[in-house]
């Protein structure tokens, strides 16, 4: 990891694609909340809709990276108000093993993330996209994504 | 049928298995442990053992051109096996079928000598079960109160998973080795389907539903979001990638390892490991020598941190120690006969070629039926940080019990 400054221009270059994978409950609903709304969020985010976070495991997390996906993220619905029984929580669970894995293989963890919405407020979803590209941002900053890598 | 055997690089243990072959007196059996000053001559089979590492490809490829049928067996040349952890130091530990084309691949650590029979002869391996089918221990797959890293022996009916121990035995194949049958959970040395460590960490976070994970107040969001906290579940993992990644870090689609390196490839595949794991490593890669390489471990952490050890266990001890300098002399002379009395006689005490029995403080199992198993039962260790020494290997440990450095003075066979 080097000390030098990198700007903010690359930065934005390097910040193409992020898979968004919502369920098709709060997270989604909250999308849509957005849309209606107006909310502009970045071009960069790519939705895709599921019907429960539980549903998306390492092997798609994987797959969207290895295919050119800079970050991924889960949103689902708040904790304990999961519309199936606990498909945010479980999915929770793999995205922190997730995390710890790619720390332990040298990379960021600050790409892989899960978040929640409320289906009755857009700007929760706008939020976690913006908090997305935050921790990409932070990632790219540490040299430590997997396009970084050796 | 005329088989060349050509052990690559690491533990060779596969390479001496394939011994068995010479018992049947249709393969014309050659081996050759140093491919590097092979010059090539046309044959029909050529195995591969050992890993391999890009260097190798010239010899791969001069060994492919002569011959018909080129078969990784063991689970170094087919997926990096154990030594691909080292990968995760920026190692490159590669597949054989990322260097050559056209190979077969039999798994396992070790490998099966029938299924390489199978694959020399070119019939298909007869389907076998999940590992979970024919598993003794029943299964409830309910979320786990916590994650354990040491096996108690008491529970001999339920689950590994449901008690908290990490098992593979949802990915893998019925095998020869059966470590669960000695108290051990099963490593996935032989997976069922592709990617499977990743399947396993997919179906471990989800088992692992109930344990705490840290979450945090998303300023943005206004909700809450996962946090990057340590937490529970971090906690009682220190090692993803030892546990779940053990054969298939190459072949799990992840990226290569940036942690750098620290030693040669052997200690980086060391470092970072947990220090109850080391038993089962050193069983797995020592080679010839994984008898007195894993002892080696056990004891200097039990002489240091004064744990106590039978009468019975350090008989059991010296009795595989001696069968380890017999088993060299069967390999030396190339006596098949031997090579199968004396593996036998291994497997009698410590459960497998892979050593699943061993374990600090006495064994895992039961090894004899007139035995008291009371008198050389394992129990539960505390993790103790330190640096341990016993003769050619120097290894210190963390609080947590990760390895952090490691020195080993010795050649693998």
């Amino acid at each position: 990891m080097s000390d030098c400054e990198i700007p903010d221009e690359y930065i934005q270059e390097r910040i193409q694609n992020i898979v968004v994978f919502m369920c098709n409950e709060c997270g989604q609903g909250s999308a849509n909340t957005a849309g209606v709304a107006r909310m502009s969020y970045d071009a960069a985010i790519r939705i895709i809709r599921v019907q429960c976070t539980g549903q998306v495991g390492p092997i798609q997390i994987m797959e969207a990276l290895n295919n050119g996906a800079d970050a991924v993220a889960c949103v689902g619905c708040c904790l304990g108000a999961c519309h199936f029984f606990n498909g945010n929580v479980i999915s929770m669970h793999r995205i922190k093993l997730m995390k710890k894995l790619f720390k332990e293989l040298g990379y960021s963890d600050q790409f892989v993330n899960q978040y929640t919405s409320r289906a009755a407020e857009g700007e929760t979803a706008v939020g976690d996209f913006e908090d997305i590209i935050d921790r990409l941002t932070t990632a790219i900053q540490e040299k430590g994504t997997i396009k970084d890598g050796c | 049928m005329d088989v060349k055997v050509f052990q690559f690089n690491g533990c060779k243990k596969c390479f001496n298995e394939t011994l068995l072959l010479k018992e049947d007196a249709k393969y014309k059996v050659e081996f050759v442990s140093d491919p590097k000053n092979w010059k090539g001559e046309k044959g029909d089979i050529s195995v591969i053992t050992g890993y391999l590492l890009p260097s190798d490809l010239d010899h791969l490829e001069l060994i492919k051109n002569n011959s018909n049928k080129v078969i990784a067996y063991g689970d170094c040349p087919a997926t990096g096996g154990v030594f691909a952890l080292a990968n995760q130091k920026g190692h490159d530990v590669t597949p054989l079928a990322n260097l050559i084309e056209g190979s077969n691949r039999v798994h396992g650590c070790l490998g099966e000598i029938e299924e390489l029979k199978f694959a020399i002869s070119g019939i298909n391996v007869p389907k076998l079960k999940s590992l979970c089918q024919v598993c003794s221990r029943k299964a409830t797959c309910d979320y786990l109160e916590e994650i354990n890293r040491q096996i108690e022996l008491e529970d001999s009916e339920t689950c590994f998973n449901d008690l908290g121990f990490l098992c593979s035995g949802f990915i893998a194949t019925e095998c020869k080795e059966k470590c669960i049958d000695y108290n051990t959970p099963c490593r996935g040395c032989k997976p069922s389907i592709d990617r499977s460590g990743i399947r396993m960490l997919a179906m471990f976070g989800t088992l692992a539903g109930n344990i705490e994970i840290a979450t945090e107040h998303s300023v943005k969001g206004a909700t809450d979001k996962l946090g990057d906290d340590d937490d529970d579940l971090t906690d009682s993992l220190p090692d993803v990638v030892g546990n779940f990644f053990r054969f298939t870090l190459l072949t799990s689609g992840l990226p290569k390892g940036r942690i750098p390196s620290s030693g040669t490839l052997l200690e980086d595949v060391f470092i970072g490991r947990l220090i109850e794991e080391i038993p089962l490593i050193t069983g797995l890669l020592g080679g010839a020598k994984s008898i007195s390489l894993t002892l080696k471990f056990i004891e200097s952490y039990e002489d240091a941190n004064q744990i106590e050890v039978s009468e019975q266990t350090k008989k059991y001890r010296n009795e595989l120690l001696e069968l380890e300098k017999e088993l060299q002399k069967a390999i030396d002379k190339e006596d098949s006969a031997n090579y199968r009395e004396i593996t036998d006689k291994i497997r009698f005490i410590a459960g497998n070629m892979n050593l699943s029995n061993i374990f600090f403080s006495g064994f895992k199992s039961i090894i004899d039926v007139n035995d008291d198993f009371n008198e050389y039962k394992t129990h539960v260790f505390d993790v103790v940080e330190g640096t341990y020494k016993n003769g050619s290997i120097e290894y210190t440990i963390n609080p947590d019990g990760i390895i952090t450095e490691i020195k080993i003075n010795e050649k693998l066979l």
